[in-house]
């Protein structure tokens, strides 16, 4: 099947919900999970396929091209994956809501839009699929309506901008080459200066950039990860920025291309350069901020934050090992943040639309099996070694060192953790400590919540322990970029790159697990007892909860809250102020009366009638 | 292979029994400055034995699962440390008696994230007891952790950049050949040196399990075997730490007795300036991890930056 078939189904399937869900709720659930899922089969089908063919000739001249190859299929198959289980967990999460055929509708169309933007094979196509998918992700963000109204009018104005400075560098590419066609670009590009492609370069940075979050660009995030349905979190932190990353990989590496790229360097700075220092700074102070977040969904978006910081170092160091670990990394944290998103998304559903961190509370009890993917999440969030975090922040970290930045490595390290911080703050608000009275009859997530979730995390756990099997996708995608593709064995690395072997890592942490359990199964066995009967020791049980959640970490937040404020959101908020006042000054000369409008008339020919006479212009 | 074998089973268990060991020397050279006798050096050992027979409570998988995972990942991380040996082939270092099983697996990288696994899987464990001390205690041990970890980072990333690998079995070696990490890289020596107690968590960083302020905090609803285990871990973390440093700055050991010896000194010394110290607070714990010992470790990184580029 080529990326033709895989688009027509995703867009018939988009267009067929929402008609579908005005006969029957329950034959539009069906059909829209069937598409999900024939997607990431098509798409799972289409591995190893590579070609370009044209499907649509004579737009303006240009022809639309579709392509399929290592890259495209890469964030293909991470877009239907996590498209496939946010639908599955939309089916309990809007049933009985507002406007469910249309949220189907918006959800398979972003879905569809991304599958086009990583098959377009020129930069018209990706243009138009992008604008598809942004206008698309703003109906959805704001389908909450109240707060999410302001989040996706903010999302969406940031987006136009970066559309914009795309638009740009677009058309000076058209205007200089005469196609769009991304191959025959790659080709005619190297003729032109560096003051050329460095402008280029940077238009698209802007709208990569702002898509991906990428610090100070990130504003839009917290707001629109937060106040969208949670299954649409996953999909825009899990998929949506990674079309940032796949937009700068593609102009970068497969349209500008390596040579070219590490040309444009003056005596201090390159333009890498300084995509890794931004990159690094988006990592520290993200994470930070993620430390003081009491609203669970707010937490996860400035980690997403931090960790798109991770990407864009490895991605912009232009070695194969940074390129190989931002991949796989895109790839990790597409599944981990879509694992914590819904498991939040989870927890919501069930207390009835909770996400404070400081109201939560030993939800272990009540949903285990949501606590322990929500924990396996975590920990590949971190990196813990047999998790497939682990693999891709080794290889950015053996980058860093290798390359000799002990700086970038120590930023990229300190994020790390600190991200322990957060994600143990999450866990522990939510899952551990005391049961709150009114939750101790909260039943389990329903099934479809549970699914992806267990999926998610047999992903993270197997690709931690067997991370030979993706790398094994991302290898061809570093070797058609022009690069030295890394040697990865099924279970790590040989000793020309690391040494890493997972599986011996794999095998030693389980012989040790065995041998305590064995210890203590030795030794006397426990008594289970409830907290109250050691908590209270005999005397009567006090009334009320205590749970530590407040202020958790309050030394380091009394010490950096000064600091972390959001310097770039309160930029652009005073920008967006002084704007509205201006505009707001223009629009007072539409005062309704004919009387001023022929004024103003009278006063314009007046004016032009004096520019003739004076300089003799026409 | 069955060299391996032995090594495998071996460097785990000189961890339990020199870690349990220092554990019952930490307390005598306390009593000994604080003019008392103090218990005799096997004391720890009476205790585990005694509190693996005590009947324990539990309050649920995640408070058992917890206690497991933080013992086996620090002794799943001794696997990942060189403990002495004389390293003469470099592609095959377990050919020639240097006591590091799983040297070819990862390197430095692998030890720091293996050495989270103590306090990770402690943190989930007490946060699944539902104890409020158990939160505080262990919301004061990530904080700690991020406290020292800024210096130990900079540390470690100066003592890599400086040999150019993340191979300890390789920074070991080169040590062998050219002089010991203490003088090549002196600050990130001394700057290790001083946040060695709060890695340990001993005086005058032991606010995590204060028991007269929080009641133990992480440890506080834990008892039996699981007090016991716990009690193991903390000596197979501090083997961990100790060795570590002796590895990194030290040049390791020529065979397993030297190194030993070299953890003895390293140990003794930190021991002595923590029996004089009164508990200071996590605010000022903070403050000073990321003032003298981050200043120190800075620089030693700005120089060894400095010197590799010229």
């Amino acid at each position: 099947m080529g990326a033709g078939a895989i688009l027509t189904v995703a867009l018939a399937g988009a267009g067929l919900s929402y008609p579908l869900g005005l006969l029957s709720a329950k034959v539009r659930n069906v059909f829209a999970t069937a598409v999900s899922a024939l997607l990431v089969c098509l798409v799972a089908a289409a591995y190893g396929r590579s070609g370009e063919h044209v499907y649509y000739s004579g737009f303006l001249g240009l022809d639309l091209i579709l392509r399929t190859d290592a890259l495209a299929w890469f964030f293909a198959i991470t877009v239907s994956l996590v498209g496939c289980l946010s639908v599955v967990f939309s089916l309990r999460y809007v049933r009985g809501r507002e406007k469910v055929s249309f949220y189907y509708f918006a959800l398979l169309l972003v879905n569809a839009a991304m599958l086009g933007i990583v098959f377009s094979g020129d930069l018209l196509s990706f243009f138009i699929f992008w604008e598809v998918m942004s206008w698309a992700a703003y109906l959805l963000i704001s389908y909450n309506r109240g707060r999410a109204l302001y989040a996706g009018l903010k999302y969406i104005v940031m987006s136009i901008i970066g559309s914009c400075a795309m638009l740009v560098g677009l058309l000076s590419l058209y205007a200089a080459h005469d196609t769009l066609v991304i191959s025959e670009l790659a080709e005619r590009i190297g003729s032109r200066g560096t003051g050329f492609l460095l402008g280029v370069l940077v238009a698209f940075s802007i709208g990569f950039g702002i898509k991906s979050a990428m610090v100070p660009l990130h504003t839009w995030l917290p707001d629109a990860h937060s106040e969208a349905p949670s299954p649409f979190s996953a999909v825009l932190s899990g998929i949506l920025i990674k079309m940032g990353i796949y937009g700068f990989v593609l102009v970068m590496y497969a349209l500008v291309g390596l040579k070219l790229l590490l040309g444009l360097r003056g005596a201090w700075v390159s333009f890498n350069s300084v995509l890794c220092w931004l990159g690094a700074i988006g990592i520290l102070i993200p994470t930070f901020i993620a430390v003081l977040q009491t609203d669970a969904k707010r937490l996860l978006a400035w980690s997403s934050i931090g960790q798109i910081g991770y990407i864009i170092l490895g991605m912009g160091f232009a070695t194969s090992l940074g390129l190989t670990g931002a991949l796989f990394h895109t790839f990790n944290h597409a599944v981990f943040k879509a694992l914590l998103f819904l498991a939040v998304g989870a927890v919501e559903y069930r207390t009835g639309g909770v996400r404070d961190l400081n109201e939560l509370g030993g939800l272990i009890k009540r949903m285990p099996v949501t606590f322990a993917c929500a924990l396996v999440g975590g920990l590949g969030l971190i990196g813990v070694p047999l998790t497939s975090g682990f693999v891709s922040k080794w290889l950015i970290y053996k980058t860093l060192i290798a390359e000799g930045h002990p700086f970038l490595a120590l930023a990229a390290l300190v994020g790390t953790w600190g991200a322990i911080l957060y994600v143990y703050k999450l866990l522990h608000n939510m899952f551990l400590g005391q049961l709150p009275e009114k939750y101790a009859h909260l039943e389990a997530a329903p099934f479809t919540m549970r699914l992806p979730l267990v999926v998610c995390g047999s992903i993270i756990i197997l690709f931690g322990i067997l991370p030979g099997i993706p790398l094994g996708a991302v290898g061809p995608i570093v070797g058609s970029l022009g690069l030295e593709p890394v040697q990865a064995t099924l279970t790590g690395f040989g000793p020309q790159v690391g040494p890493l072997n997972m599986v011996s890592i794999f095998a030693a942490a389980a012989l040790a697990v065995l041998a305590v359990l064995l210890v203590l199964r030795a030794s006397a066995a426990p008594r289970r007892v409830a907290q109250e009967d050691s908590y209270a020791a005999g005397s009567p049980v006090p009334a009320g909860r205590y749970h530590h959640t407040v202020r958790f970490y309050d030394p380091l937040e009394g010490a950096t809250i000064g600091y972390l404020r959001d310097w770039a959101d309160e930029f652009y908020t005073r920008v967006a102020g002084g704007a509205r006042g201006g505009f707001d000054g223009l629009r007072r000369i539409y005062t309704g009366d004919v009387r001023n409008y022929v004024m103003y008339i009278v006063c314009l020919l007046a004016f032009l009638i004096f520019v003739q006479m004076v300089w003799h212009i026409w | 292979m069955v060299t391996r074998i032995i090594q495998l089973l071996l460097s785990p268990l000189i961890a339990l029994a020199v870690g349990v060991l220092f554990l019952g020397l930490s307390r005598k050279i306390i009593a000994r400055i604080h003019r008392r006798y103090g218990p005799p050096l096997y004391q720890p050992v009476i205790d585990v034995i005694r509190m693996m027979s005590q009947r324990s409570i539990s309050h649920g998988s995640l408070f058992e699962l917890g206690v497991v995972l933080a013992l086996a990942g620090s002794l799943v991380t001794v696997l990942f440390i060189p403990l002495g040996g004389t390293v003469i082939c470099r592609q095959n270092p377990l050919a020639h008696g240097v006591l590091c099983p799983l040297s070819s697996s990862g390197g430095l990288l692998v030890v720091m994230y293996l050495m989270l696994f103590g306090p990770l899987g402690l943190a989930l464990g007490a946060g699944d007891s539902a104890n409020p001390n158990a939160s505080i205690g262990v919301s004061r041990k990530l904080l700690l952790a991020l406290a020292y970890e800024v210096p130990f980072l900079l540390v470690i990333l100066a003592v890599m950049s400086h040999y150019r690998t993340i191979s300890i079995t390789e920074i070991v070696a080169r040590q062998q050949e050219s002089g010991w990490g203490v003088l090549s890289v002196p600050l990130s020596a001394v700057a290790a040196f001083l946040i060695l107690p709060a890695m340990l968590g001993i005086r005058p960083f032991d606010l995590v399990s204060a028991p007269q302020e929080i009641a133990s905090g992480p440890l506080a609803e834990y008892g039996g075997s699981y007090l016991a285990l716990l009690a193991v871990q903390k000596g197979v973390h501090l083997f961990v730490v100790i060795a570590l440093y002796v590895d990194l700055f030290l040049g390791g050991g020529v065979n397993l007795a030297t190194f030993l010896v070299k953890m003895l000194v390293v140990f003794v010394a930190a021991e002595m300036i923590a029996a004089v110290l009164p508990r200071i607070r996590i605010e000022s714990a903070v403050r000073f991890c990321w003032k003298w010992p981050t200043a120190l470790a800075l620089l030693q990184m700005a120089i060894t930056v400095l010197s590799k580029s010229v």
